[in-house]
């Protein structure tokens, strides 16, 4: 026996509709042909869960006589009150209505004129996650510029660096290239070594977007160079003309529930308000004024004639932790996946990395001090402010200091402050070796 | 739908076009100017069919431009609430599908396509029933119901839906 349980409350005008069900029903209930008992039953049975008030919205199910009636009343009731959902070229896109607030949140990325309301919006977000627990995809935003490329103005190149100008990938076949020159921009890009492998299987674990705070028709133009058969990012590129704020970045237009979405980024203040999905991306500076814009004086990738490690590099290594968030993400069984996080997945990952370490700081300038000891405590090390026998690592920029001297004497391992960023960025615990101080001459 | 009517319009010409060529230098620069724009009374302009009137050119003081008053045929097209269209599927996305039916954006929401059609993500998004018999995908063409138009300088946005009797798939590409 089948018992209606179901709520019938589809939209906001329950008590009307309760009042018309109830008319409905005692004009049909006493009379109608009780072929067994069990149906009777039934419908007194729905008629005292129609009487409550329900706060809930759940769709009908069902296929009992009474179902049928439901979904009638339901349909009319529901022209009457149109919630609005969202509108396109100021129309209401379920009843046509004119429409001119400001309410909700733009989407000029999928389609230019194109807004959504907030119930919408969340309602949307629930039905895709559901739909992507069941393929096991997690959302992942992408950023573009000195993350998975590096762009530049043709005139800020280098004399060093013109001889890229005859190294230019054909932009017939994208696919195989990864310098490019685009004239009607005046840019050259050059894509990170790694980075359509690093797509290619990052698009069997996470729906991905991109989101960049380059202007439309370059972040359309990026995502040809990275997508040219528009499979990873189709309608999903945003640009800074689509997000809410200025000079922040933000998950209001993305279609994904904060939960499930990890963010690929090099710049960590255009996330404040997402910085728990945020993973911290190790800048790519192949051209020279990129390394100028930043400060550095070194030379560039492209002056020296070099490039990143293909296999070893940042993206591979970031490829690994993504691989490992999402094995973690779906792999428990005890939580069901609908209460699951990915941001709790991402600070247990990275509390591996250095968990075991004991690190005593010498003689760091106050003003990176507390940003290194927030860094390393994320990572899982204790931090300690005094001389301990558990300490495991001194960082420190000079050997001459007491507690330098001290982790010489005792033999605890003396290592540069960069150790410590270098496993921030690769995840992963680096070999000390590689940190050591180098003596003041 | 698709009407052919009389529009006037005030044609400015500058001089350097006047000669043996006037009525024809005339009659290029409206059919550059007009065709392919959009006014909310008349709709999109097809196309200019024939020149009813070319009425005399006044001189405009201070400039040497002459402003001629031309009466013109054309070929307009404009969409009304509850009118039935067919249209191409541009795009399907999980909050519907985009369709166009030549310069009219539609856009169909996913609460007005029929409730027994799910959305499939994937390489060709695509809405889909139960029993996999209807497909709705890029390229698609749809029978649809206009319930709301708006039209700016150079575009005409509708809202449709295919959520009542005999409207949805006529075509389905896969089998063409």
């Amino acid at each position: 026996m089948s018992v209606v349980t179901d709520s019938l409350v589809h939209s906001s005008s329950s008590d009307d509709f309760v009042a018309f069900l109830d008319a409905e029903l005692n004009a049909s209930s006493p009379n109608s042909s009780p072929d067994n008992e069990a149906e009777n039953e039934d419908e007194l049975e729905s008629v005292r869960i129609k009487r409550q008030k329900f706060e809930s919205i759940e769709e009908t199910e069902g296929s009992t006589s009474e179902g049928i009636i439901i979904r009638n009343l339901e349909a009319s009731a529901e022209v009457d009150v149109c919630t609005h959902p969202g509108s396109f070229g100021n129309m209401c896109i379920r009843c046509g209505q004119k429409l001119d607030g400001e309410a909700g949140v733009t989407f000029g990325y999928i389609h230019k004129g194109l807004r959504l309301h907030d119930e919408e919006i969340s309602r949307l977000r629930n039905a895709d996650m559901k739909s992507l627990l069941c393929r096991k995809k997690l959302y992942l935003v992408l950023d573009l510029d000195h993350t998975l490329l590096n762009s530049t103005h043709l005139a800020h190149l280098s004399s060093e660096e013109s001889y890229l100008f005859n190294q230019t990938d054909s932009l017939a076949d994208v696919s195989k290239g990864s310098l490019f020159k685009l004239e009607h921009m005046h840019m050259m890009t050059k894509l990170r070594p790694f980075v359509r492998p690093f797509l290619k299987e990052a698009s069997e674990m996470f729906e991905m977007y991109i989101y960049t705070m380059g202007d439309r028709p370059y972040a359309l133009e990026m995502a040809k160079l990275l997508d040219p058969q528009g499979e990873y990012f189709n309608s999903k590129v945003i640009s800074r003309d689509d997000g809410t704020q200025k000079h922040q970045k933000g998950l209001d237009v993305v279609l994904g529930q904060e939960s499930a979405v990890l963010i690929l980024d090099d710049t960590e203040h255009a996330w404040t308000k997402h910085k728990d999905n945020l993973i911290l991306m190790e800048r790519y500076h192949f051209f020279a004024s990129s390394c100028r814009q930043f400060g550095f004086s070194c030379k560039s990738l492209a002056e020296l004639k070099s490039d990143e490690n293909e296999t070893d590099g940042a993206l591979a290594k970031i490829l690994q932790v993504l691989k490992q968030v999402h094995c973690i993400y779906f792999d428990k069984d005890q939580e069901d996946l609908v209460d699951r996080d990915v941001r709790q997945v991402l600070s247990t990952v990275r509390s591996e990395v250095l968990s075991g370490c004991v690190i005593l700081f010498s003689r760091i300038c106050h003003g990176a001090l507390p940003f290194l000891q927030k860094m390393a405590e994320q990572m899982g090390a204790t931090c300690l402010t005094e001389i301990d026998s558990s300490v495991t690592h001194v960082v420190a920029t000079d050997v001459g200091t007491e507690k330098s001297r001290w982790a010489v004497k005792e033999n605890k391992i003396l290592v540069h402050p960069l150790w410590i960023e270098a496993a921030n960025y690769f995840w992963q615990k680096q070999p000390e070796e590689n940190f050591i101080i180098k003596k003041k001459l | 739908m698709f009407f052919h009517i009389v529009l006037e319009r005030n044609m400015q010409l500058h001089p350097r076009y006047f000669g043996r060529n006037l009525r024809e230098n005339l009659v290029s620069k409206l059919m550059k100017d007009v065709e392919g724009t959009c006014s909310g009374r008349h709709g999109f302009v097809v196309a200019v069919t024939g020149i009813e009137n070319i009425g005399k050119g006044l001189i405009r003081d201070g400039t040497g431009f002459v402003t001629f008053p031309v009466k013109y045929q054309c070929v307009v097209f404009r969409p009304f609430k509850g009118e039935i269209l067919e249209a191409v599927v541009t795009m399907v996305n999980k909050m519907g599908f985009f369709a166009e039916a030549g310069p009219v954006q539609i856009f169909v929401s996913n609460h007005l396509i029929p409730d027994d059609m799910e959305f499939q993500s994937g390489d060709m998004p695509n809405y889909t029933t139960s029993d996999g018999s209807v497909k709705i995908q890029k390229d698609s063409e749809v029978r649809l119901k206009i319930i709301g138009t708006r039209v700016d300088a150079t575009e005409i946005f509708c809202i449709g839906t295919i959520k009542d009797d005999f409207l949805g798939v006529i075509n389905d590409p896969a089998t063409v």
